[in-house]
């Protein structure tokens, strides 16, 4: 059937309107399917939420184990001052209280600048961990001193100290008559390691 | 709104149709001034959808066998014996009454067309010329098929009896297609008398098709369904009675139209009605009109099946769009549903955590600093222990005197010596500890500088009692007297006096810290 120009005409309309339709049609199946794949990732999204919700509770006998455990360890590290700003007037204190308690001829320190040494992701805020490296030069009169002087400087607090390295060696200095001058000298590098926790109360 | 030209011999009626409502529009006569009054009606209606139904006598049925053929050469044999048939085919048309096998199978058709066409053609060039859209020409008898069946027709062969405007028509039909068909003025005439004329016609026809041999001689008799005039069914049931030959079912015109579906039609219209709306709704496939004169119906219909496409692909897509949406409306409950439960979780959580010990920090918090706070520790090492063993290793080599001490943390990657010592004891072990290193620089007292055979020896018992710890390892050992092959060995034989310094050794001990 061959149309005339004036049939294709009285055509159009109606061809305009089929392609109108369909692709109101079309535009109709795009949009509810971006919807639909849209709802399915929110819907795997929260799956996998509850999952994890879920087996958070599952694990919160062993959590709250871990939390107590934990926690002890926590309090200890903030008993000794490990956790918080660094105390470098307390570090001094000390050194010239062992100086002072154990007699040591002599006891020369130099810390260093606080630099990083890890940062660990927390929540809310992160975990960060500092050293400063501490050179230590002491005068010994026989080698149990530096082993005093080591555990006295643990216990004063206020840091983690962490020994890097110790040398001991001998003066060369003869025996006097009194005893008291020291035969070797020691020297050491300890690094000082605090942390800042930064989700901890004040 | 369709409409319907109705053509019969004495005059031509437009009737309106719609949900089975026939209502007479105008009426025409059927000379050259009717075509004109015909004329100005349509241009009235100019595109309207018009059926045209003719019930005039002198309709010519023949039968012929054409060779089984299909799509265009069908087609072709087809018009071919229209033509031979009829000098004027323009309203022509072949039905078919099924195949014959044989030794080629054949089919048979039913040649149809008015004897004279001339009366009608003005009728149908009026309609052409006013872009009306035809949608057929039919004749009564085209119709008859349709009727039967819903007139309770049991199929076989009946014959369809009616009384209609243009007079009393007569319809043969074999299961189910139309085999012939005749229309017999009537007069005015008392039911009685009427009943009568449609019997002795019938039997007229009965004999009329048995001689021709469209209706078999024997057989069981052939049912005669009489559309009877209302009210007069009874009249008709009296004189109607079935024997051998025919058998009489008489239906009155009401129940007629009820069973045809006219829901209402002009008073006094007779069983025509019935034609004129199953043409309208039960059209049949073949008809009367050419493919010209039905142009505008075809193009009309085309502006449909593309708006009706159109259409039907929408709906199509809102379907799967709505099913999809559906899909959504179900992910979005599940989602608020698992939204609901992960809440309650996480309450539950908070709830159960609430009464854990009192932290100064969250848990993720005091997990992370108390986990790398202990592997910094675990990393980290102290003199003492190293010292301490060394101290009392040297309370059985009072020989041995220490000139220095160097103690340092390694970590893997660092310490050459170390890493020699793994590989000499485990080749291909991956060094992965941090360990503390102990190196010894001292000399052997007590003894005459040239007995290097004693010296050397004391050394080694020296490295090997503080091999003794197995978690210490020697490293590095560097004797009093290199004795390698790869060193310088230099003596001092015979100088009495002795008087240089012991000769110094050195021992690197190393151990892997947990």
């Amino acid at each position: 059937m061959t149309f005339t120009a004036r049939e294709l005409r009285q055509l159009a309309l109606p061809l305009l309107a089929c392609i109108a339709f369909l692709a109101a049609g079309a535009a109709l199946i795009a949009w509810s399917e971006s919807r639909r794949v849209a709802e399915a990732r929110t819907l795997a999204e929260a799956r996998v939420e509850r999952a994890q919700a879920k087996d958070r509770l599952m694990r919160i006998a062993e959590e709250e184990k871990e939390v107590s455990e934990k926690l002890e360890v926590y309090k200890r590290l903030k008993a000794l001052g490990i956790l918080g700003e660094e105390q470098r007037l307390e570090w001094a204190d000390a050194m010239a209280r062992i100086r002072t308690e154990r007699e040591l001829p002599d006891l020369r320190y130099r810390v260093e600048r606080q630099r990083m040494l890890k940062s660990v992701a927390g929540k809310p805020a992160k975990v960060d961990f500092y050293a400063s490296t501490m050179r230590v030069e002491l005068a010994l009169l026989h080698e149990g001193d530096l082993l005093h002087f080591l555990s006295d400087l643990r216990n004063s607090g206020n840091a983690y100290y962490s020994v890097r390295n110790c040398s001991v060696s001998r003066t060369g200095a003869p025996a006097s008559a009194t005893g008291l001058a020291p035969r070797l000298r020691a020297e050491c590098e300890i690094d000082l390691i605090t942390i800042l926790d930064r989700a901890a109360k004040a | 709104m369709k409409r319907l030209v109705y053509f019969t011999a004495d005059d031509h009626s437009v009737y309106a149709s719609s949900r089975g409502r026939l209502v007479l529009e105008a009426k025409f006569s059927g000379d050259d001034l009717g075509v004109t009054a015909f004329r100005e009606y349509l241009s009235g209606h100019r595109g309207a959808l018009f059926y045209a139904v003719a019930d005039l006598a002198g309709e010519d049925f023949h039968e012929e066998l054409i060779p089984y053929l299909r799509g265009g050469d069908r087609e072709l044999v087809v018009q071919r014996r229209l033509a031979q048939r009829y000098r004027d085919t323009r309203l022509a048309t072949a039905l078919s009454l099924g195949y014959v096998s044989g030794e080629r199978r054949n089919e048979r058709l039913l040649l149809t067309s008015f004897t004279n066409t001339q009366r009608l053609t003005p009728w149908l060039d009026a309609l052409a010329e006013s872009e009306a859209k035809l949608a057929g020409m039919y004749s009564v008898p085209l119709l008859a098929p349709a009727l039967a069946a819903r007139l309770g027709a049991r199929g076989g062969r009946c014959f369809v009896v009616s009384v209609n405007g243009a007079g009393l028509r007569q319809c043969y039909v074999d299961q189910g297609r139309l085999r012939f068909a005749r229309l017999e003025r009537t007069v005015d005439m008392v039911p009685e008398a009427l009943a009568n004329f449609v019997r002795s016609e019938t039997g007229r026809l009965a004999q009329y098709l048995s001689t021709l041999r469209v209706l078999p001689r024997e057989g069981p008799p052939v049912q005669v369904i009489v559309v009877a005039p209302p009210g007069q069914r009874g009249a008709f049931e009296r004189t109607l009675v079935s024997d051998t030959r025919l058998s009489f079912l008489t239906i009155d015109q009401g129940e007629a139209v009820r069973r045809a579906g006219v829901s209402s039609a002009p008073p006094g219209m007779g069983a025509e009605q019935l034609y004129l709306h199953l043409a309208v709704s039960r059209a049949p496939r073949e008809q009367f009109a050419r493919r010209e004169d039905r142009r505008s119906y075809y193009l009309w219909q085309l502006q449909r099946g593309l708006v009706a496409a159109g259409t039907l692909g929408l709906v199509a897509c809102s379907l799967y769009a709505g099913a999809s949406w559906l899909n959504v409306v179900d992910m979005r409950g599940e989602v608020v549903s698992l939204q609901r439960e992960t809440q309650t979780t996480q309450q539950e959580y908070q709830r159960i955590t609430s009464a854990f010990p009192v932290t100064q920090t969250t848990t993720d918090n005091l997990r992370a600093t108390v986990v790398e706070f202990t592997e910094i520790a675990r990393h980290s090492g102290a003199p003492e222990h190293a010292l301490v063993y060394l101290s009392k290793v040297l309370d059985d080599f009072p020989q041995i005197e220490l000139d220095a001490l160097q103690w340092r943390i390694e970590r893997p990657g660092e310490g050459a010596a170390r890493r020699a010592a793994n590989a000499a004891a485990a080749p291909g072990a991956q060094e992965s500890a941090t360990a503390e290193v102990i190196e010894i620089t001292g000399r052997v007292g007590a003894m005459r500088r040239s007995d290097y055979r004693a010296i050397t020896a004391e050394v080694q018992r020296f490295a090997d009692a503080l091999r003794a710890d197995p978690h210490y390892q020697v490293v590095r050992m560097q004797l009093p007297f290199d004795v390698t092959s790869e060193g310088t060995l230099s003596g001092d034989i015979g100088n009495a006096a002795e008087t240089g310094e012991s000769p110094r050794f050195t021992i690197a001990l190393a151990r892997n810290i947990p």
